[in-house]
């Protein structure tokens, strides 16, 4: 037994105690039951943060490059379906006589190989 | 006498081996929630004491369960109840902190701007019975309430710890951070105030 156990006074401060504890109001103890259950909620597991989305997104995208640069040189060159005469094709066939330095000289000597083609005609002729 | 150790459902974990703190590592929330459910209420009489205020009292129990549970509900039970208290009490040293400093800075400055106002006016009149024992309304339990109020901190807590909870001194030094020595010496002096204001209610 404690020293204080002996003062009669100390039962009576400790029944006070315990009926103001027991005395708390519905809306306090409403209040009380939040703050528990706020406390207890940050114990449950929490979605992991999502370390991983950063590196997947650079993954999807390396391979979307990858797929861009190992696709893009098999498309053919040439529209095939732009009709002669477009506007689609005379800018196609411009864009070659530009882009090929061969091209450039067959069109540079193109008189010259209509002249040796009708000297062929002739010759066999 | 009831303690919070007798109030707790008989169920609770009372881990003594490796395999049984093994199984407390793994607390599940409904233990949990039982001895918070059971410890609440005196906590917050306790904090209601020490602030003079509802409010101050709640926010301060809040802060106390997320810091118990973030440290130490992986513990064994059989220590909770000091580790809460623990807890608290440090919630509790921290706004006593708080406030002198609040005072001290209200203090002047109301004197630099050489106005009426009573800056202490605005802190809890320790003296008043709180809403709680206005309620319950006994003059003994309001002689208890403002005399508990006037006490110093460490000996509130000394002798709400050692006499309400029934921790024995080892347990109380534990949960107010302090010697065995410090813990004698606190309740010792509560009790001399305590004896001297309710004698009359004897």
């Amino acid at each position: 037994m404690n020293e204080f156990d002996r003062q009669p006074w100390i039962d009576d401060a400790r029944a006070l105690l315990d009926e103001s504890a027991q005395a708390i109001d519905a809306a306090t103890l409403s209040r009380l039951n939040r703050a528990r259950q706020a406390a207890l909620a940050q114990r449950r597991p929490r979605r992991r943060a999502a370390w991983w989305l950063p590196a997947a997104g650079l993954a999807c995208s390396g391979a979307l490059l990858l797929a861009i640069v190992a696709w893009a040189p098999l498309r053919p060159t040439h529209p095939v379906d732009a009709a002669p005469g477009s506007g689609a094709a005379v800018l196609s066939a411009e864009t070659d006589a530009v882009a090929g330095d061969d091209s450039f000289e067959f069109y540079q000597d193109l008189e010259f190989y209509a002249w040796l083609d009708a000297q062929e005609q002739d010759s066999d002729g | 006498m009831t303690t919070i150790a007798s109030t707790l459902p008989r169920d609770l974990p009372t881990p003594a081996s490796t395999a049984d703190r093994a199984n407390v590592a793994t607390t599940s929330d409904s233990t949990l929630d039982r001895f918070l459910k059971a410890i609440e209420r005196r906590a917050l009489r306790m904090a209601e004491l020490a602030t003079g205020n509802r409010e101050e009292a709640l926010d301060l129990v809040q802060d106390a369960m997320f810091g118990f549970v973030r440290h130490y509900a992986e513990k064994p039970a059989p220590e909770w109840t000091p580790l809460f208290y623990r807890v608290l009490d440090n919630r509790l040293n921290d706004w006593h902190r708080r406030r002198r400093v609040r005072v001290r800075w209200i203090d002047a400055f109301v004197r630099d701007g050489e106005t009426d106002t009573d800056a202490l006016a605005q802190v809890p009149d320790p003296a008043d019975p709180g809403p709680l024992l206005r309620l319950a309304g006994t003059q003994a339990a309001r002689a208890l309430d403002s005399a508990l109020t006037e006490l110093p901190l460490r000996q509130r807590q000394a002798f709400l710890l050692r006499v309400w909870e029934g921790f024995d001194v080892a347990t109380t030094a534990a949960s107010m951070r302090c010697s065995e020595g410090s813990v004698k010496t606190h309740l010792s002096r509560a009790l001399a105030a305590l004896r001297r204001r309710l004698e009359a209610y004897q």
